[in-house]
């Protein structure tokens, strides 16, 4: 019992990352209504700034900070230079702009840093606690505690300010936001700069664990993506949600199910996603009723 | 006419290579209602669009006096033009609050003070949306939604209140609930309307003046009371524009 327990407790540690990737995705698609595949890049480059701040002594929480900052301002640029030429495109072009992005930062963050992997210091510590026969450890705790708070925040965001409620209505209704004197521009803008700001927060939340690479994030972004269609990507509860049950679903499938073991596990949360998109398409959480795409 | 609060000289608007509006004169005065009629086609979607700066064109256009050529469709709605667009615009995921509380996002800082009591004066003329304030507004009925989309269009205290096909898809005895109200929105929120309608009677009824339209032309305009016995607007609806 203990054990399965602490089975379900690391899953949902591996989990935490996935979700927090998830609300990234979620953020832009509530905020832009399309799916961003450079997501994680976006994140590991985020991660990247934060090393440099830290290897030139700046303190982690500022370090930390500091990225945020810079991350939205990337988001901010990227939505701004490069999506907006593609605005009434359609769909695929969208889609093919973030994946030329995912493989041009990949390339960049390759030159520049190599693909060397670096560690990256965990700003909780490498403290261990232990209850009930439990372990945890201080980098766990501290990711749960640094999701649920970047969630509460975009909850609140979008839910209870003024902000929200036009990014929101701009990703819902352009047109009739036009009419009600929203600049729709400035609004996708922003909402591409807070998903680029959550996505700092769970590079760091990963990059301790996976050790900081160029490709840190494209493994996990597949797996965010599984999270957001698991849970829902227009609930960011649901995004977050899904992310938690694929890093358990992966990890007991790996310790439980025979012939699962090692990489072989991650069979079980994609199967776990195509039988609940079989049965809700739009997701656990989700809405059926999407904004464009 | 008393002094105009829209004035607009020559507009011609273009779809691509196709040319939806030629040269449009079309004046609304302060506290006026103005029917736009015409058949579907006649361009009256386009002329609101335009107005409102979503739909670009050639010609003048003058708000208040001051030229409004080469603004935006956000900035045109902070200077004070609503539009209650076809369809109703609705943002079917957020409440009715949320939607009404966006139409008064736009407001300028000295009309900020007053939103509250604006909000609640929406909910006097629309008591309905004060039951369902908490709904998600695309479970509201058509009639609903399409008072959610003049409430919220009045959040923004409006100059110059442009309602496109009001009536579409509503139940006869709902629409003629509906211009009474709009009647009485030009008194108490002191706004001038130009309503775009098929439904001649029940627009020629409340409106002060009308434009008809054909062919993206101006065909007649003149006193809303002139077009009452009907003979002007059959030859436009049925497409014989002001030739015999």
């Amino acid at each position: 019992m203990t054990e399965l327990l602490q089975q379900l407790l690391d899953g949902l540690s591996s989990g935490l990352v996935y979700g927090m990737l998830a609300l990234a995705l979620s953020v832009v698609f509530q905020g832009t209504g399309m799916l961003n595949f450079a997501q994680g890049e976006m994140a590991t480059l985020s991660a990247y700034a934060t090393l440099v701040l830290l290897l030139a002594g700046v303190p982690f929480w500022v370090a930390l900070g500091l990225a945020v900052l810079v991350s939205a301002a990337g988001g901010a640029l990227i939505e701004r230079v490069l999506v907006r030429r593609l605005e009434g495109a359609g769909e695929l072009p969208l889609l093919t702009m973030s994946v030329a992005l995912l493989l041009g930062l990949n390339a960049v963050m390759s030159i520049v840093w190599t693909t060397d992997p670096r560690t990256f210091p965990s700003p909780f510590g490498d403290g261990l606690m232990e209850a009930a026969g439990l372990r945890m450890t201080a980098q766990q705790v501290g990711s749960l505690i640094t999701l649920v708070a970047v969630m509460a925040a975009t909850a609140l965001l979008f839910n209870r300010t003024s902000v929200g409620l036009r990014l929101r209505a701009v990703a819902q209704n352009p047109a009739s936001a036009t009419l009600l004197g929203q600049h729709q521009g400035r609004w996708l803008m922003a909402g591409w700069a807070i998903a680029a700001a959550v996505g700092a927060f769970g590079a760091v939340v990963a990059a301790p664990v996976l050790t900081l690479t160029p490709g840190m994030m494209t493994f996990p972004l597949l797996l965010a993506l599984a999270a957001g269609t698991l849970g829902g990507l227009s609930s960011r509860v649901g995004a977050v949600v899904g992310g938690v049950l694929i890093g358990v679903a992966n990890n007991l499938a790996g310790r439980y199910v025979p012939g699962l073991d090692g990489d072989l596990a991650i069979v079980a949360p994609f199967a776990l996603t195509a039988v609940v998109v079989a049965l809700r398409p739009a997701g656990l959480l989700g809405r059926t009723r999407t904004v464009r795409v | 006419m008393s002094e105009a609060l829209l004035e607009a000289r020559r507009l011609v608007a273009r779809y691509g290579s196709v040319e939806v509006l030629h040269e449009i004169d079309l004046g609304v005065a302060a506290g006026e209602i103005v029917a736009l009629l015409g058949a579907n086609g006649a361009g009256k979607t386009t002329l609101l669009r335009a107005i409102s700066r979503v739909v670009s064109t050639r010609g003048e256009m003058e708000l208040a006096g001051v030229s409004i050529v080469g603004w935006s469709g956000a900035r045109t709605a902070r200077a004070g033009v609503g539009h209650v667009p076809e369809g109703r615009g609705t943002f079917l995921d957020l409440t009715v609050a949320e939607n009404l509380r966006l139409g008064g996002l736009a407001r300028t800082r000295e009309q900020r003070s007053s939103a509250r009591t604006d909000l609640d004066q929406v909910y006097a003329t629309f008591p309905v949306l004060a039951d369902m304030r908490r709904r998600a507004a695309g479970l509201l009925s058509g009639g609903q939604q399409q008072m959610l989309a003049i409430g919220r269009a009045l959040m923004a205290r409006p100059r110059l209140l442009l309602i496109d096909e009001p009536s579409l898809g509503l139940a006869p005895m709902v629409t003629r609930q509906l211009f009474d109200t709009l009647a009485r929105i030009r008194d108490e929120w002191a706004t001038s309307l130009l309503i775009a309608e098929q439904n001649a009677r029940l627009s020629l009824h409340i409106a002060d003046r009308a434009v008809i339209l054909t062919g993206g032309r101006v065909a007649a305009a003149g006193p809303a009371a002139s077009f009452r016995d009907g003979d002007v607007i059959k030859r436009a609806y049925l497409g014989g524009g002001t030739r015999k």
